[in-house]
């Protein structure tokens, strides 16, 4: 069964290069949000087993994002993918539940490390 | 505006897919220089979605104002760039938030003027090199630097950007939001370039987008 892959990054480039740096080899069903809150709706509809998350967003950034998964105890396996490369930035990410923190460019290779520790791909 | 003007503007206009691009690239460019002020100020910085088009300097300083409140005492910086690309960034501080941030550098606040200036063109100097700097890494460009001097202090911003003080009329505008988290503090930077380097940045865009 297909992967459902949330891409969540205001900018349609972004989302490609996040989408083309899915590892090959596993069949993924992709599902792209411009913000959090089309974010949290996509996820509702069972589109976010795997979220892959930008940071500097309009509507809702990620850090609301990330405490409304949290408080609302939605399952998800997040990724953070970020510009911003403060250490405070990882930190707060980290505490809001986020996997992992990567930043832009996204790296092929890194994202597929973090990957390997998505359970049902074990 | 006269017609010339108009028509230069509209040619130079940005489409979606280049503005989207263009956005990326200072949003990466924007989180290096975020992470560079967070480490001199020992605090986190909260970065804004940054604000891409290419404007009427006129369009510019209403821009700013809009943001800052019209009556907004602020202080400004300018730091000429040239190389692959040529311009300046300008670095725009409300008065309140450039003592603030001398403050935050350990120096008593009611600092003299002196102090706030040379704080002001250390950070403003920090922040140019690495936005343009991560800018032009991404582009594969090199850019130079002049050293930053005081542009504008103590008026609003309406006279910030007279055209006498800015030698080109339209540009490139690039609009950055820092916001140092818990003091007051937010400086804005905006880059202006002049029409030939933008042919060479759409060209750059080109590139990374025909790449993905």
């Amino acid at each position: 069964m297909a992967i459902p892959v949330l891409i969540v990054d205001d900018s349609a480039m972004s989302r490609k290069m996040m989408s083309r740096a899915l590892p090959a080899g596993m069949d993924y069903e992709i599902t792209e949000a411009a913000n959090g809150e089309e974010a949290l709706s996509a996820w509702h509809a069972g589109k976010g087993d795997i979220i892959l998350l930008d940071l500097t967003m309009p509507v809702m950034d990620g850090y609301t994002t990330l405490e409304k998964i949290k408080t609302e105890s939605l399952d998800a396996f997040v990724i953070v993918v970020s510009a911003d490369i403060q250490p405070k930035a990882k930190e707060r990410v980290k505490k809001l539940g986020a996997v992992a923190f990567m930043k832009k460019p996204i790296d092929k290779k890194a994202l597929a490390t973090v990957l390997k520790k998505y359970a049902p791909l074990q | 505006m006269n017609s010339t003007a108009t028509n230069l503007v509209e040619t130079y206009q940005f489409d979606d897919d280049e503005q989207d691009a263009l956005r990326e690239v200072v949003n990466i460019a924007m989180g290096r220089a975020g992470a560079s002020l967070a480490q001199i100020l020992d605090t986190f910085v909260r970065l804004s979605v940054p604000f891409v088009h290419i404007a009427g300097v006129t369009e510019v300083s209403g821009a700013i104002g809009d943001m800052l409140g019209q009556e907004t005492n602020v202080i400004a910086v300018r730091q000429a760039f040239y190389n692959s690309l040529r311009g300046e960034a300008i670095i725009i501080f409300d008065r309140k938030g450039s003592r603030a941030l001398a403050g935050l550098m350990g120096y008593d606040k009611r600092t003299d003027g002196y102090i706030e200036q040379e704080v002001l063109l250390d950070v403003s100097n920090v922040l140019v090199g690495a936005c343009l700097g991560g800018i032009a890494d991404q582009f594969d460009m090199q850019l130079s630097y002049y050293a930053p001097a005081i542009m504008f202090e103590g008026g609003s911003v309406d006279d910030l950007l007279k055209e006498d003080r800015v030698p080109w009329t339209h540009a490139l505008l690039l609009e950055i939001e820092f916001e140092v988290e818990g003091s007051g503090i937010n400086c804005h930077m905006v880059i202006l370039t002049p029409e030939e380097s933008i042919g060479l940045i759409r060209e750059q865009l080109h590139t990374i987008l025909e790449s993905i």
